[in-house]
């Protein structure tokens, strides 16, 4: 065997080497990345348990105090950071993804209806947001943008409540929010306290669908240009 | 359809070639050269240097020449006035006393017919070597290069070039691809791939370029020229990788996308219409069949990739700006970093194998470096490449296509 020929086949055996590694690797990333939700997930199932120990609470607890200890929200948003991410890398047709992304949307329906009985019973009044989205390829071409304009606007008003459903999940749960709602499949859509609108121009314009009291009784935690 | 995914082929051809390298390097005829030590063996031989305009260099050219450690008396050097038109004449001249120089002066024809002028001048010497007046040498470097005619068949022997006291971000960047071409010129040698012997300080075997009929003008990429002829006449061509020699580079960007697309489009157009026969012709081996094919899908790949990276970066800013119009800005650039988490590291295949690729090509200035001793730090030369270097080459590629599909000749200078 001649000098380049050896040299050719080692290089290929090298280069096939490397490649597969990182193949490797990545996966093993993914998985990893899938294990950790599986995990949060796990957390939230025995979170969830409690927010129903806390239904049953709030005929006798202080409100105060069931209001001081749901810390269920900011799980559920960050869970919600975390299957976005990695929808974005196993893509939204992945099996273990829409499985994640099925228990995450029942989650946030058993959150919102939690926040809504708080809110009637310990006469507090959260703003809510439900915000429905679609993956489908042209479908939504704002949705980006509201994203992150309900995003800006939850961390800036702590008050607000933002629960974001992918319209054309599989789950019976969500099809009967969305009736429940008479949400059209017309993106973005929001249920806004109680109100419907479709379609997102600007951050203004959007911020007019928001109950006053909202901007008035936050305290906004970054300061507007 | 993810467009970037239209990159891997490219990165795998990358990762390839790096892997030869890296098997070639460690191979038995690369470890026998860098093995090989200095001997006495002085024969007779002469520099040629061909000036046009270069009275700022000419004089350190020179000097550097005359502190060559080698023995006076078999040493000539020819300077050739290819028709200046500054003071480089005059300065030519005040050295016409020395005994080892000798001044030419001619009407200008072009670097080739300096050159052709100079050998015919030196009939004594064995070998003959070139070295280009913006350029200066190592006192050893002749007698290193000089051991490596040690088989008739070797036709021309190469050094190993840096830059001449590099300064600023460009001219560091290009040291940094000096030592990465001291490294590859090395490697490809032993298993006699290259196909350039470039104007600083390349000797030749002056029987054998006689017998091949001189240099020519070669699309004003003489050395290139030479070097392929001498392959497709099946001599060889040697590398001594511990000849220093340091040359000075463009310090501008037009400038040096000049000069790259002088010797992008030299190469281009002697390969494909003077020496098409040696592209994948196994009897050139490594030159046909890996270097000079991978070296035209180089200039694709670089033009692609970096047309790709651009067209990306622009919907970047376009969907960014889109995205965050309206919202404050001091939303959009808090400081979210804060909340850094290991799971949002965007960790994908290809970033992935970008990043193999650049140590790849970071190992082997490091490995240029070492087995040529070159002295300058060349830390700041990595960055200044891994930072610039993808956005100016594609510069030079992108204009050397147009030229060759609009024909398109443009002058040295």
């Amino acid at each position: 065997m001649s000098q380049l020929t050896r040299n050719s086949l080692l290089a290929l055996a090298i280069t096939l080497a490397i490649i597969g590694t990182v193949l490797f690797a990545v996966n093993y990333l993914n998985q990893q990345r899938v294990a950790q939700l599986n995990d949060l997930q796990d957390r939230l199932a025995t979170d969830t348990l409690s927010v129903e120990t806390q239904f049953a609470l709030l005929e006798s607890a202080p409100c105060e105090d069931v209001a001081q200890g749901n810390t269920l929200s900011q799980e559920v948003s960050n869970l919600g950071d975390r299957l976005n991410v990695t929808e974005s890398r196993l893509g939204s047709t992945d099996s273990q993804v829409v499985e994640l992304k099925k228990q995450y949307t029942l989650l946030q329906i058993r959150d919102y209806l939690l926040t809504k009985r708080l809110s009637t019973t310990c006469k507090i009044s959260p703003t809510v947001a439900l915000y429905f989205y679609s993956n489908t390829p042209g479908a939504c071409t704002d949705c980006d943008r509201a994203s992150y304009a309900l995003s800006y606007l939850h961390k800036t008003y702590p008050a607000l409540r933002v629960y974001s459903f992918d319209y054309n999940l599989e789950l019976g749960a969500l099809k009967t929010l969305i009736a429940v709602k008479n949400v059209k499949p017309e993106f973005p859509a929001f249920v806004i306290d109680g109100k419907t609108t479709y379609g997102f121009t600007t951050l203004d314009e959007f911020e007019k669908n928001f109950p006053a009291t909202l901007f008035a009784t936050s305290t906004p935690t970054t300061t507007k240009k | 359809m993810d467009l970037t995914l239209l990159a891997l082929p490219f990165i795998f051809i990358t990762i390839y070639f790096e892997s030869f390298l890296l098997v070639t390097f460690l191979s038995r005829p690369a470890r026998e050269r860098r093995a090989m030590v200095r001997g006495d063996y002085f024969p007779p031989v002469a520099v040629i240097v061909p000036c046009y305009n270069e009275e700022n260099t000419i004089k350190g050219t020179i000097d550097s020449l005359l502190a060559l450690n080698y023995p006076a008396d078999k040493l000539s050097i020819v300077l050739v006035d290819d028709g200046s038109k500054d003071n480089t004449p005059a300065v030519m001249d005040g050295y016409s006393d020395h005994p080892q120089i000798m001044v030419i002066h001619k009407e200008n024809g072009g670097k080739h017919t300096a050159l052709n002028l100079g050998i015919e001048r030196v009939p004594h010497a064995e070998f003959f070597g070139c070295l280009d007046a913006d350029s200066f040498v190592d006192p050893d470097a002749l007698a290193e290069i000089v051991g490596h005619f040690n088989n008739p068949s070797v036709a021309a022997v190469t050094a190993a070039m840096s830059v001449h006291e590099p300064k600023g971000i460009l001219e560091r960047m290009q040291n940094a691809e000096y030592i990465f071409g001291i490294a590859l010129r090395h490697i490809i040698s032993s298993v006699n791939g290259l196909y350039v012997t470039p104007g600083p300080f390349s000797f030749y075997r002056r029987s054998i370029i006689v017998e091949l009929g001189g240099f020519r003008k070669g699309h004003n990429t003489e050395d290139l020229e030479m070097a392929l002829r001498i392959q497709e006449a099946g001599y060889t061509i040697e590398n001594a990788p511990r000849a220093r020699v340091y040359t000075k580079t463009p310090t501008t960007v037009p400038s040096l996308v000049k000069q790259r697309v002088r010797w992008t489009t030299g190469f281009v157009r002697n390969v494909m219409f003077e020496y098409r026969g040696l592209i994948a012709n196994p009897k050139f081996g490594t030159l046909g069949l890996v270097v000079l094919p991978l070296g035209l899908i180089a200039i694709v790949g670089g033009i692609f990739i970096f047309v790709l990276a651009v067209t990306q970066f622009i919907k970047s800013v376009i969907n960014g700006y889109a995205l965050i119009s309206g919202v404050p800005l001091s939303y959009t650039f808090s400081p979210q970093w804060l909340n850094f988490d290991v799971f949002f590291i965007p960790v994908t295949g290809l970033i992935l194998l970008s990043i193999i690729a650049m140590t790849g090509s970071v190992t082997l200035m490091i490995v240029g470096k070492r087995i040529s001793r070159t002295p300058s730090s060349l830390f700041a030369g990595i960055i200044a490449y891994l930072l610039f270097y993808g956005m100016i080459a594609p510069l030079w590629l992108i204009r050397t296509v147009y030229d060759i599909v609009t024909g398109t000749k443009r002058s040295w200078r």
